[in-house]
């Protein structure tokens, strides 16, 4: 990790602090205007997805029909859902876009997402130990974690992960690692199964019980469309979310490192702990904006539609302090997270070897 | 519509269920406020038709709210809603017509004085044109006309006539039978809200007597005397109404008591402009209310909700305590706080606050 001392922190902390500022002074009516015009795209296309789907005996109605409800599912999780979570609009004082209150289209309760991604993920960022969305607990991508025999066949954890993605989110809290090794018992997790059973009941009724049943002759086409909106969904934000911390150059952090930190030292590991990708303007609205991972992880609770306007700054402290930027094309990026993902499967002798050195390398 | 549909239980449950929100209502909603903004769920449009000039700095809006909008008696108070540079504000006003002007016509009126520096009554005099929609809320407020008839004191300081408008047109309607008498407080009598309508009720209505007082026309201010009280035939047995700036309401209450007036005859409703805003290190502190908990406590320099919180043994949810990820959001129902981050100051209304960044000035009360 990039090692500032205590001035360069407080100076880093200023640069950041002022370009939040900035943002903070001039939120208004533009970025009201601009959710709400995310939400009435999201309103337009979960709407004509359902309504077109029991048409879907027509093959390109089925398409157009799936394709429609898991665009709408990814916009509603990832740019409004994940970013209204984040407080971004609670300034507004909507109560339908209240970080505290708002409930999203997806197995995982919004409060089990604002303290495992929120709190956990966002205040420990990719320490190794503490924030347990590095690797979801079913993944080994960084040496600090011990390889073991079933590590090997990890790639296709990461495949069902990803098809399962919103079900993976969902029990994410269980914590089941830990259950694992008996350090919790079943009984302290059982508030916690009842609500996953709750919603994730909800969300199982809604798109496999109540549509298909609502247009009953032709259920098992309503069906196998909201399985493939789904999928759709889970295949996308699973992909997305892995390009903003595990790619090549994204840093990990020991415990150690971060006891006590200032809010600077904080700002440093955002920066160095996430990885951006590059792409159209709707690339990154697809992904909630998180296409600009590291603007999000320094200030998640700023809109994330003036993550791009606010990046060249970002930019500019990062070259100020000499802190590098990790950006890429998305391909880029998600190859080295794929490359990560199989390299860390093998244990450590062969994938030094692989990698041309004798030592473990540092990451 | 949709409002109405909810209503049922079943409905409701099912809308919850498709559209993951406790008030499935108003999923809708940005797309029925671009179609026509009248038909959004959340709260009741309605749409202004007339902005009428009552003084120099206070306008009557004549309103039509959606019909599904349930009505309110007179002298009862409104939320009104409207956004202001992408943020939503609430702000409650009273009802200056007769409930007969909503059955008859579907038609409301708030009369609004300009406050200076007051973010909503300047945007609603500068910003708000006929055609326009605003939010509004269901009436409440307990400033009520006695049931059956007494005689009636009102006593009513500047913009604080707005409810007593609404009482004396619906007093006058019913050919109230108990003699009424108005005290009615202002500047100077260019100050007057209402006036032609007062004359008017004055002369339509025997048992009313209207009296207009100046207060500062002369060199010594003219307040509240013991004289104006006396003259008044059976004091003791009316029931007294008081609205109006802070002092009126606390000088009236000494003076009546004085003359053996006891406090379930007196009613009011409190009416003051929130003070404006100043960021000085020994404002800081004030009695906190955590309405759900039920818990009042003190505090005292720059403590913060949470920490004050915490120090009364409640555990509100918090994250980072540091204001990054929003856990300890919550609900402000009054008072006002200073963020201490950007020593921001926050409106007296109810908003979002992070408890761990948001520091007390005066009372403050919100739901934890």
């Amino acid at each position: 990790m990039k090692k500032l001392n205590e001035t360069q922190l407080q100076e880093l902390e200023q640069d950041l602090n002022a370009i939040r500022d900035e943002v903070l002074a001039d939120l208004g009516e533009r970025d009201a205007r601009y959710i709400r015009r995310v939400i009435r795209l999201h309103r337009t296309l979960e709407i004509g997805g359902r309504v077109m789907m029991p048409f879907g005996f027509i093959p390109p109605v089925f398409v157009a029909a799936t394709a429609s409800l898991g665009v709408a599912k990814i916009l509603e999780n990832m740019e409004i859902g994940h970013n209204v979570m984040h407080g971004q609009y609670d300034w507004m004082n909507d109560p339908n876009l209240h970080s505290q209150t708002y409930e999203w289209d997806t197995a995982c309760t919004a409060e089990s997402w604002r303290r495992t991604h929120n709190y956990e993920h966002h205040t420990y960022t990719n320490v190794i130990g503490k924030d347990r969305d590095y690797g979801y607990a079913v993944l080994r991508l960084s040496d600090e974690d011990e390889w073991k025999p079933w590590h090997s066949l990890q790639f296709i954890n990461y495949i069902l992960l990803s098809v399962l993605f919103q079900w993976g989110v969902g029990l994410h809290e269980l914590e089941s690692e830990k259950l694992r090794r008996r350090e919790i018992r079943w009984r302290d997790k059982l508030p916690f199964l009842k609500d996953f059973a709750r919603k994730g009941g909800r969300q199982a009724f809604k798109d496999y019980v109540f549509f298909p049943l609502l247009t009953l002759p032709v259920a098992p086409i309503v069906l196998a469309g909201n399985i493939g909106a789904n999928l759709i969904r889970n295949l996308w934000s699973s992909t997305v979310i892995f390009c903003g911390h595990f790619t090549q150059d994204a840093e990990t952090f020991s415990e150690a490192e971060c006891e006590g930190e200032n809010k600077g030292h904080w700002y440093l590991r955002q920066l160095t702990g996430s990885s951006n990708f590059t792409g159209g303007r709707w690339l990154h609205i697809l992904s909630g904006h998180l296409s600009y991972q590291i603007e999000h992880h320094v200030f998640p609770d700023l809109p994330a539609h003036r993550y791009p306007e606010i990046s060249e700054k970002v930019q500019a402290v990062c070259r100020k302090h000499d802190i590098p930027y990790n950006t890429g094309s998305f391909a880029r990026q998600y190859g080295t997270v794929l490359n990560r993902i199989f390299r860390y499967s093998l244990p450590d002798r062969v994938r030094t070897r692989l990698e041309g050195g004798s030592a473990p390398q540092a990451i | 519509m949709l409002a109405r549909l909810t209503q049922s239980k079943t409905m409701h449950w099912l809308g919850r269920q498709l559209s993951n929100q406790d008030n499935p209502e108003s999923w809708l909603d940005p797309v029925l406020a671009k179609i026509n903004p009248m038909w959004v769920q959340a709260y009741t449009p309605a749409r202004v038709e007339q902005v009428i000039q009552e003084t120099t700095d206070t306008l009557t809006f004549l309103i039509r709210p959606a019909r599904r909008w349930t009505g309110f008696r007179a002298g009862q108070h409104v939320n009104i809603c409207t956004e202001i540079d992408g943020i939503r504000r609430n702000r409650t006003f009273s009802l200056s017509s007769s409930p007969l002007l909503w059955e008859s016509q579907g038609l409301v009126t708030l009369t609004i004085k300009r406050l200076p520096g007051g973010l909503v009554t300047n945007w609603l005099h500068d910003q708000v044109e006929p055609g326009q929609v605003i939010g509004l809320g269901e009436a409440f407020g307990e400033f009520l006309i006695p049931e059956p008839a007494q005689p009636v004191l009102f006593i009513a300081g500047g913009s604080g006539i707005t409810p007593v408008v609404s009482q004396l047109e619906t007093m006058a309607a019913q050919d109230y039978p108990a003699p009424v008498t108005l005290l009615y407080f202002v500047r100077t009598h260019r100050d007057v809200i209402a006036g032609e309508k007062l004359r008017a009720l004055a002369s339509r209505h025997s048992a009313l007597t209207v009296q207009v007082i100046a207060t500062n026309e002369s060199e010594e201010p003219r307040f509240l005397r013991g004289g104006d009280l006396d003259e008044i035939a059976d004091l003791k047995s009316r029931e007294v109404y008081l609205c109006g700036p802070k002092g009126l309401m606390d000088l009236a209450g000494d003076l009546l008591h004085q003359r053996g007036v006891t406090d379930d005859r007196i009613h009011s409703t409190f009416f003051a402009p929130p003070a404006p805003a100043r960021l000085e290190g020994d404002e800081l502190g004030g009695e906190v209310t955590f309405a759900q908990s039920d818990v009042q406590v003190g505090s005292e320099g720059d403590a913060n909700l949470l920490e004050i919180a915490e120090a009364a043994g409640l555990k509100p949810q918090y994250g980072c305590r540091m204001g990054i990820c929003h856990q300890c959001s919550c609900r402000k129902t009054s008072g006002t706080v200073i963020n201490r981050l950007t020593g921001q100051v926050s409106g007296p209304g109810e908003e979002n606050v992070q408890l761990c960044i948001s520091v007390p000035r005066g009372p403050v009360s919100v739901d934890v």
